[in-house]
């Protein structure tokens, strides 16, 4: 319970308030379900969950870093960068896959890296440090890349990760699954997501309190990168292709409306990776039962961009309400 | 209706306020006549806020009614409660510090020519019209961020007036001040006075509340629990009171404890020749364990920039500081905390807590590895340390998953000292440790120094508080304007000879 709620007592109001997405969730899917039964076919529910795995693995990692205050804008063209990065250590002869796809994860953290250290130790906003960076990855995704697509060819190990299947689930979803459950434990019981959180709540307190505020804030953006790099791989082995495209505009905005969806102020201070779950998921839902019922791409746009609007209204005005 | 002479400025009858189960305020009647300062005390949590935000409108009132000269006000109207001349002045400034005066006066209202341009020769001519009247002396076209806190309160005063208030509602006023500002500020109060204006003055300050008022309400539990002139009641009765007998008792007792000057003779940590350029200048002074060491002084003597300097959070330019009689350099808060220092900041929403998390967070934020393993939260001993020392301090209510910003003042006030009595410090410095708290929570803080004290902690207190310092103090440091003027055994100076000397006398 605490894991999604945190200390909402049993005042009806509060219990409404702190488990509206959830039942939102459950209202929508339901709603799809009567308008097209297909919908809670086991096939559309997995394969809403696997459309979801990118976003879903890096809203995961923008939770923290929305929760220190920040946020990062630069997990796009980190995606395309540590695909190309795993694509061509694959072509170098004799080097294992895991080598290769932790040659991208490492991309991907060293973008976190700069981002973190400029963020932290500069002092510079992160809007504008991370806005930097993604022009910065994707001119340098170009560079190594060029602009064609890059077919990942006999490597079957590679391209498990992103079609290959274990008990009858596709293993991308394993992936995601573990991640999940990885990083909510490290969000409730670790030393490192009580500093985060408190960090976005009060940065100069918590400097005050002895923590090594630098330090944390610019691992979080670390984490963010390494779960951009990490949906990068899971994506390129999808489709058997490397490029230097992918991940473009509007990736990063699909991630951190999942998380505010998720109650995650964009102002910092408390946060949940669980809740932030169920955020993508009720992306993905909407997404999903709006394609199985043939709404057109514009429609479909509009009626997201107004979910996320509502959301965030909503979300605020219960966040003022338990500041007084 | 009407105003005849008998119908008063402002009436208030029956006010209650519930919020669930629990009545922040129950049956207050009082009324403030014009030209009358009605002081308002009461321990944090006594209803005081609740009521101000009544009569400012942000509150509706369960039951009850506010009149204004015999006529019913709206409830839970605030621009109506600004409209009918009732204004607020808080504990924070509601400025905006990057504009001048005059346009903070008018800020919303200001008088418009067609199309909705601001007609500033209007403005300035009503500004000066009232400044005149109210014999208040502000540059209109200075910057509010760099007037001093009390040329700011007297803007709002402007503000207020602007508005036509008849009444203001001043909360806390004077916690910023230094004692001669705090005159100022009566001054002008005495002036508005003169002008019919009604004052609702809002203080822990006990000495103001008889320096400035000529009637006194006191609330416990959110009731009014005496209400008269207050030539007609002695400062003891009023503290028993507000507090209660019992920790009326206790709070006597506080106040009269052994000395220790010098503490167990052992120098802790000492201070030779610190100098922070254009702040303070050749601060040395020995801080002993088991003794407390009072900085006395004026708001503006540095003495925040000089304990920050040596706790780390800020830098020195010259000097050394020894801790056991070894040289040490601290770079940051947290290689201070190794070394066994801890510092209780002064603004305690600014510098201290996370409002927006539990009292057994904040509790467990500096000694974060006494209650984890590995990185990893080990919630239970979390809470089992944070029942302690919600215990110990006695913070109320007992509930460690409590969220620090719905406490009151002085509840969070306990909950930052506790975070650091959790890391057990050898020297602990306290800056402006009551600073907004009640008689109570007071009394309950210089139990726990005392306390700690006893235990061979070394202990620094800055202090702005007169009789603070003369109640807590083992040694007491006058400090001005960035120099330590002299060192005295607490008892050895009276507290007349201390104010002369905080005020820069030789």
């Amino acid at each position: 319970m605490r894991i999604l709620i945190g200390n909402a007592s049993l005042d009806p109001r509060r219990f409404l308030a702190a488990y509206a997405l959830p039942i939102a969730l459950v209202l929508v899917a339901a709603s799809f379900a009567v308008a097209q039964p297909a919908f809670l076919s086991v096939g559309n529910l997995t394969g809403i969950v696997h459309r979801v795995t990118t976003t879903g693995i890096m809203a995961i990692g923008m939770t923290f870093v929305i929760m220190t205050g920040g946020i990062d804008l630069s997990v796009g063209p980190v995606m395309a960068l540590s695909g190309l990065v795993a694509y061509f250590a694959l072509q170098a002869p004799g080097l294992p896959t895991g080598a290769a796809v932790l040659a991208g994860l490492l991309a991907g953290m060293l973008v976190g890296a700069i981002n973190g250290l400029a963020i932290s130790f500069l002092r510079l906003p992160p809007i504008i440090v991370t806005l930097g960076m993604l022009s910065i990855v994707r001119g340098v995704a170009l560079t190594l890349g060029g602009p064609e697509l890059h077919q990942i060819n006999g490597q079957p190990s590679y391209t498990f990760i992103g079609t290959g299947f274990l008990l009858g689930l596709p293993f991308s979803i394993w992936i995601f699954a573990a991640v999940a459950l990885v990083m909510i434990f490290v969000q409730v019981k670790t030393t490192f997501s009580l500093q985060i959180a408190t960090i976005g709540d009060n940065e100069r307190a918590a400097y005050l309190s002895g923590r090594r505020v630098r330090l944390v804030k610019a691992m979080s953006y670390v984490l963010c990168s390494l779960t951009a790099a990490a949906a990068g791989i899971i994506e390129s082995s999808q489709v058997y292709t490397a490029s230097a495209t992918f991940g473009e505009f509007g990736t990063e905005l699909d991630v951190i409306a999942a998380v505010v969806l998720g109650g995650t102020s964009l102002l910092g201070g408390r946060g949940s990776v669980a809740r932030t779950l169920v955020g993508v998921l009720f992306l993905g839902v909407v997404n999903n039962g709006l394609n199985i019922l043939n709404v057109p791409i514009d429609v479909q746009l509009i009626v997201k961009g107004a979910i996320i609007v509502i959301a965030l209204a909503f979300s605020e005005r219960v966040a003022a309400r338990n500041q007084t | 209706m009407p105003a005849s002479p008998e119908t008063p400025l402002l009436q208030a009858r029956g006010l209650t306020k519930r919020f669930g189960s629990f009545a922040a305020l129950s049956d207050v009647d009082f009324v403030l006549e014009p030209g009358e300062v009605r002081g308002l005390v009461g321990s944090n949590g006594a209803g005081k806020s609740t009521l101000v935000k009544i009569l400012t409108g942000a509150h509706a009132p369960s039951k009850g009614q506010v009149f204004l000269r015999g006529t019913p006000l709206p409830a839970g109207a605030p621009l109506e409660m600004l409209e009918a001349g009732i204004a607020c002045i808080y504990q924070h400034s509601s400025l905006v510090p990057s504009l001048p005066v005059l346009d903070n006066v008018f800020l919303g209202r200001q008088p418009t020519r067609r199309l909705g341009f601001i007609d500033r020769r209007t403005q300035r001519e009503r500004a000066e019209r009232l400044i005149a009247e109210h014999g208040i002396e502000v540059d209109l076209g200075a910057l509010v961020g760099n007037l001093s806190t009390v040329k700011q309160k007297e803007v709002e005063i402007l503000k207020a007036l602007a508005l036509n208030a008849r009444i203001i509602l001043m909360d806390e006023p004077t916690a910023w001040l230094s004692r001669s500002e705090v005159t100022k500020l009566h001054r002008t109060i005495r002036r508005l006075k003169s002008q019919d204006v009604g004052v609702l003055y809002i203080s822990h300050v006990l000495d103001e509340v008889f320096q400035v008022c000529d009637s006194v309400m006191i609330m416990r539990d959110g009731r009014v629990v005496w209400n008269g002139l207050v030539s007609e009641i002695e400062r003891q009765r009023l503290v028993d009171l507000m507090v209660g007998e019992k920790l009326g008792a206790a709070s006597r007792a506080a106040t009269h404890q052994e000395r220790k000057p010098g503490g167990t003779g052992e120098v802790r940590l000492s201070c030779k020749d610190l100098t922070r350029r254009n702040l303070f200048t050749g601060v040395s002074f020995d801080l002993h364990a088991g003794e407390i060491l009072c900085v006395a002084g004026l708001i503006g003597a540095k003495r925040s920039e000089l304990v920050h300097s040596i706790f780390g959070s800020d830098r020195f330019d010259s000097g050394t500081l020894e801790l056991n009689g070894a040289p040490i350099r601290i770079h940051a808060p947290g290689g201070a905390i190794a070394s066994g220092l801890g510092l209780v900041p002064e603004d305690r929403h600014r510098d201290g807590l996370f409002l927006a998390h539990s009292v057994a967070e904040n509790l467990s934020m500096v000694a974060l590895n006494k209650v984890s393993r590995l990185g990893l939260l080990r919630r239970a001993e979390m809470n089992g340390a944070a029942s302690r020392q919600i215990e110990r301090l006695g913070i109320v209510p007992q509930d460690a998953s409590r969220i620090v910003g719905r406490l009151s003042g002085g509840n969070q006030q306990k909950v930052m000292i506790g975070k650091w009595l959790e890391a057990e410090p050898k020297i602990l410095i306290l800056d402006e440790p009551t600073v907004g708290v009640d008689v109570g929570a007071k009394a309950e803080i210089y139990t726990i120094l005392r306390r700690l004290r006893d235990q061979g902690t070394a202990v620094l207190v800055i202090s702005s508080d007169i009789e603070e310092v003369m109640t807590l103090s083992d040694r007491i440091a006058v400090m001005v304007s960035g120099r330590i003027l002299s060192i005295h055994d607490a008892g050895t100076i009276t507290q007349d000879e201390l104010v002369a000397r905080i005020g820069g006398a030789a």
